[in-house]
Parts: structure tokens; C-alpha cells; sequence
């Protein structure tokens, strides 16, 4: 959803730059088009002019005044040089010219006076205007160059558009963060408002349910059913607690504190408080480490134990108590595999069999948003866990060796 | 003597059901639903320890809390619903004594209170029983069958480790770093030794014990009461 609008927001932005480009190049081209000798603004019509101009027998006449303005003048020189036929020939232009002059005037202005020139077969018009009202420039370049013209055209073309596309983007990336941002800090928010107005309620439900279960002048029956509620409330409970932390993970907002860990001390632990806190009573728990040292990992403990006792707690939840659960550790290249499995026969890795029973990155729908979290603690140290379905369910959680390339 | 507690929360239902697991457990509680009632009664008898909710109508529990030990240095736990790591590390960063999200099981409500004020008011017997054993900790010794045995130093640190644990398991990685202040690596055939040695002084039978059970992958724990 995120990269659909940033690709369109930049598509957007590369049509408006290439309309903008190709309006502006237009314009530049009608302009010079227009007011160059295609043009019909300032020019005179020298060829009509010069049909205009005929020879009689005993002399030239000329009927086309009105193709020539009252500030515009006209001339004929034959092939000497001299004036042969003229038209309100100001008095600063000369009567004869030798080829230099022509040379010259056919290329710049005669006597300051811009000028077009058409050869007849009696000779060459002339026909000028006033002074300083047309500016000439000869313009003249290698062919070579001239045929590489587009090519720089479009390469420069295609510079400017790169340059406008990537600005864009820059732009649009940093515009898209920022509301991306505030909706997840709005999203994150609304979580944990209804997280922390949840919490208050649930603690009086847990808590009446736990002192009921214990109360010793009550039915069996009734304690039964006080327990059940205390159950499920430690489930609600369990729930809204990953479901804040997968908000804050999915939205970056999760500081990672990390710290050294030896993988072996670390699950050593954390299976301890698991048994400790009474969660796996009847589940026997089986721990397997290698005699070699494992190598240490860098990782954040809290997330770290919240990944493992999410996999213990899903084991319990998911298996009836007898269930033996096992977990372990091995060096696997540049990675630390921590692993945890319940269910069926002790299984040794063996890679067809691990590829064949691999689950999705979630660990299977059906365990919601707890195996949803390990995966995203998994993510957010560099490495990723890997579920594993059939008789017995495994997951791996493989994390980044310290040292490890 | 029992303790008082107060209890600072804008919930009547949280109120009642915190005094009910509090009194059940032998504590006199005490309740407040807004800062000026808690800081009242506080001024008029301080508590021995409060458990302070940190949204309160009237302002905020971490105000409160440094005006509650102006009057009176006590122990104070934060009983609250935000759990952040920020609202969490502000809280223990004041100086509370722990911090405890809601909800909670009333038994980890007690283990914490009941672990705060051992701290505090460190009322620890100086002896102990194991069974047949009679430990005191203030000689450092254990009597079994009318024998008085010493225990070496690093028995007497294991000894107290796995007894303060309560009957929960102290894994071996703990127990190196109370008896070596370092990490496991190359102390577990010595940790072994100090265990077998510590079973030959307080079990009855040290090859088949019932007190200092082993956790196997894990570490151990030491059962104060075996039932038959």
C-alpha cells in the first residue's frame, strides 16, 4: 500500500516534470520559430516584392507599395554594382557597391540598416529597414556537431528529468514517512489506550478469579470454574500485552536494548522462570545444549525471553500436560539457532524433513498474534525464526552469532 | 505486628480486590482514590508501604510518590496500566522499589510486596529448618542428628542462593555468579563438588536427596518442606 502510493505520488510528479519540460520546450520553439525568418512579423515578403518589380522595355515598375511599410525601403542593383531602380532609398545608402560590400551586407547591415536580399536574373533587391529594428546573427557549425544536436538535446533532456524524478523522490519519501509516521503514532496510540484502559478492568477479573480458585470454602466445582476465568484472562491478558509490542515493533517504536548474551545461561533461565511461575506444571522440560561453547549473541533480553516464553506458553497451550517440552541451542554457521519444540519424538535436524514441515512466517494462522510477535523480535535482531509443523511443533529462531560473518 | 499498606488507585474494584488478596495474606490495607486523599492519610499515619497507581484523577503517581517520601521514606510499588518501557523505567528510576503491570496474579502481587519489605525491614530469622537440619545463619552452621557442621564459605553463599529462592529453581548459570561473580565457563565440575559436599552436610541420605533437588539441564532448587 505504502510503495503503491510512493510509486504513484513519483509517477505523478515524473508526468507533471515531463509536461512542464515539453511545454517549455515548445514554447522556446514556436518562439524562435516565429520570430526567426519562417516568421512573418518583422520580415518582408521579398519574394512577392521582387514579383512585384518588373521591367517594361524602358524602365522597372514597381506595383506592390503596399507590400513594403512606410519606414521600409527597397533597391535593385545590377551586376555592376550600381543602382538601377529604388524606392525611398535613404540618403545615408550609397549608389554603388563593389562585391566586398555586397559580400558584407548580404550577411550583416548595410549602412546600419538590417536588409534582405533576393538574386533576380537583372541583378540583387534589396530591401531594408529601419535602423536597430532587426537584430541578424550568422550563425554557422560543424555538420558533425549539428547531427549531434538531439543527441544532447535528449541527454540533457533525460539529466533534467532524472534530477526532477530524484528530488521527487526525496521529497515524496520523506513526506510519505512523516504521515506514515503519524498514523502509526495515531494507530499505536489508539492500541495503547485500549490496551492501558483494558488492563485496570482485566486485573480486577484475573485477581477476583485467582482469589476464588484459591478459596478453600468453596466447591471444587465452582473452583474449577474460577480457574477457567483466571485462565482466560491471563490469555486476554498475554494477548494485549503483543499486541502492544507487535504494534511498537511494527512501527519502529520499539527501542532495542541490547547487551551480550550467552545463549546457553540465557534459555537456562528464562526455561527456570518458565517453571518457576508455575505455567508448566505436568509438562516435563527437557534442555539441549552442546559441550562446545556456544558463541554469544547480541539481543535485546526483554524481547529476547517475550520470544521464548511465547513459544513456551504456546507449547503448554497447544499440548495436553504430559506433553514433554524441549529446547536447545546449536551454532549454525554465522548464526545462533535457539530452538523450542513440543510434541511428538525428539527429532534431529535433518534438512529435507525441516524443509518439508516448514510452516509460513507466522507459525500458521491458527496461532495468532504470539507467534506473529516471535517472528518480528526475530526480525528486529537481524535474523528470523522458522516454524515447523507435523507431529511435533518446532520453531527456530535463528539470530546473528557475535563474530559471526 | 502486621503491615499497613495503601493502597492509591481510582478504582473502587481494583481497591476492594487488592485490600481482599492484602488482607488475606495478613496486611492491614488502607485505601485512597486521589493524590490529596493518599497524601491526607499518609501525613496523618504513614503506611509501612503504598502501591501507587501511576493515573490518578488528581495528578499523576509519579508526582505523588516524591511527595509521599518527603513525608516518609517507605517502601512504594507501582501498580499501574501503563506498561512502556518509559513509564516503566521512570517509575524504578525515581526510586520506587518495583513496578508491576496490570494486570497481575495476587500471588505475584505478594511474592513482590512480601520480597520489598524482607528487603526494607529485613526481618529474617536467623535460623532456619530443612527437614531434620537446623541452619543458622548467623554462625554459618547447620545441625543435623545433634552434630553441628560448619559450612565453608562458598556452601554457606549456595545455601542462602537456593534458600532465598524459595523453592524455585536457581539455574547453575545463578549460582557461578554468586559463588565466582563471573560466568559458568569451567566452574561446573567445581560447582558439583560444592553441591555434593553441601548434600553430605544437610541431607539424610546425600545420594538420593530430598531437599537440594537437581533440575537436570537447569540448574537447582531447594525444597524447604517435603511432603511424605
Amino acid at each position: 500500500m505504502k510503495m503503491r502510493s510512493l510509486l504513484k505520488g513519483a509517477g505523478l510528479v515524473a508526468a507533471s516534470a515531463a509536461l512542464i519540460v515539453a511545454l517549455t520546450l515548445v514554447g522556446i520553439w514556436s518562439f524562435i520559430f516565429y520570430n526567426t525568418d519562417s516568421g512573418r512579423d518583422w520580415s518582408a515578403p521579398v519574394g512577392e516584392i521582387s514579383q512585384a518589380l518588373t521591367w517594361d522595355g524602358s524602365g522597372y515598375v514597381f506595383t506592390g507599395e503596399d507590400l513594403l511599410d512606410g519606414d521600409r525601403w527597397a533597391m535593385l542593383l545590377d551586376e555592376s554594382g550600381q543602382v538601377v531602380w529604388s524606392l525611398r532609398r535613404p540618403a545615408d545608402v550609397p549608389e554603388t557597391y563593389t562585391i566586398m560590400d555586397v559580400a558584407s551586407f548580404t550577411r550583416w547591415y548595410l549602412s546600419d540598416y538590417p536588409v534582405q536580399c533576393r538574386v533576380r536574373d537583372d541583378g540583387l533587391l534589396v530591401v531594408g529597414s529601419p535602423k536597430g529594428s532587426v537584430w541578424k546573427h550568422d550563425m554557422a557549425m560543424d555538420m558533425d556537431t549539428l547531427l549531434q544536436v538531439p543527441i544532447w538535446f535528449a541527454a540533457l533532456f533525460l539529466l533534467a528529468l532524472g534530477c526532477v524524478l530524484g528530488l521527487a523522490y526525496r521529497v515524496l519519501r520523506r513526506w510519505f514517512r512523516q504521515e506514515q509516521q503519524v498514523r502509526d503514532a495515531a494507530r499505536s496510540g489508539g492500541i495503547n489506550g485500549v490496551s492501558h484502559d483494558i488492563r485496570t478492568p482485566l486485573a480486577v477479573v484475573l485477581g477476583t478469579a485467582a482469589q476464588l480458585e484459591a478459596d478453600p470454602t468453596l466447591p471444587p466445582e465452582r473452583r474449577k470454574q474460577a480457574a477457567v476465568i483466571c485462565r482466560q484472562s491471563q490469555a486476554i491478558r498475554d494477548l494485549v500485552n503483543d499486541l502492544n509490542l507487535t504494534m511498537r515493533l511494527d512501527c519502529a517504536m520499539q527501542v532495542l536494548r541490547k547487551e551480550t548474551l550467552q545463549p546457553a545461561a540465557f534459555l537456562r533461565q528464562t526455561a527456570a522462570d518458565f517453571l518457576n511461575s508455575g505455567m508448566a506444571e505436568g509438562y516435563p522440560m527437557e534442555m539441549d545444549l552442546p559441550e562446545a561453547p556456544l558463541p554469544d549473541i547480541e539481543a535485546d533480553t526483554f524481547l529476547l525471553r517475550r520470544a521464548v516464553d511465547n513459544l513456551l506458553t504456546n507449547c503448554v497451550r497447544h499440548n495436553d500436560p504430559g506433553c514433554p517440552i524441549r529446547m536447545g541451542a546449536r551454532a549454525e554457521g554465522a548464526f545462533l539457532v535457539l530452538w523450542v519444540e513440543s510434541g511428538g519424538a525428539a527429532s534431529a535436524p535433518d534438512p529435507e524433513e525441516q524443509a518439508r514441515r516448514q510452516l509460513g512466517p507466522d507459525g500458521g494462522a491458527a496461532h495468532g498474534t504470539g507467534l506473529k510477535l516471535v517472528s518480528q523480535i526475530a526480525a528486529a535482531h537481524g535474523g528470523e525464526a522458522r516454524f515447523y509443523g507435523g507431529e511435533a511443533f518446532r520453531c527456530e529462531l535463528w539470530l546473528p552469532a557475535v563474530g559471526g560473518s | 505486628m502486621a503491615y499497613r499498606i495503601l493502597i492509591v488507585d481510582d478504582e473502587p474494584a481494583l481497591q476492594s480486590m487488592v485490600g481482599e488478596i492484602l488482607a488475606g495474606d495478613g496486611y492491614e490495607p488502607e485505601t485512597a482514590g486521589t493524590c490529596a486523599q493518599a497524601l491526607e492519610r499518609f501525613r496523618a499515619a504513614p503506611a509501612d508501604a503504598v502501591l501507587l497507581d501511576v493515573m490518578l484523577p488528581d495528578g499523576d503517581g509519579f508526582s505523588l510518590f516524591g511527595q509521599l517520601r518527603e513525608v516518609r521514606d517507605v517502601p512504594v510499588l507501582f501498580l499501574s496500566a501503563r506498561d512502556e518501557d518509559a513509564a516503566r523505567l521512570h517509575g524504578l528510576g525515581l526510586g520506587a522499589d518495583d513496578y508491576i503491570t496490570k494486570p497481575f496474579l495476587p500471588q505475584e502481587l505478594l511474592l513482590r510486596l512480601r520480597a520489598v519489605l524482607r528487603r526494607v525491614y529485613r526481618q529474617e530469622p536467623d535460623t532456619a529448618r530443612l527437614g531434620e537440619t537446623e541452619i543458622s545463619w548467623g554462625k554459618g552452621t547447620v545441625r543435623r542428628d545433634g552434630e553441628e557442621m560448619a559450612l565453608t564459605a562458598k556452601e554457606f553463599a549456595l545455601l542462602k542462593k537456593l534458600w532465598e529462592a524459595r523453592g524455585n529453581i536457581v539455574t547453575i548459570d545463578a549460582l557461578c555468579e554468586t559463588l565466582w561473580d563471573g560466568p559458568l565457563v569451567g566452574y561446573e565440575n567445581t560447582l558439583m563438588v560444592h553441591i555434593r559436599r553441601l548434600r553430605e552436610k544437610i541431607e539424610a541420605d546425600p545420594s538420593h536427596p530430598k531437599h537440594l533437588l537437581t533440575v537436570r539441564g537447569l540448574g537447582y532448587r531447594l525444597v524447604r518442606e517435603v511432603t511424605p
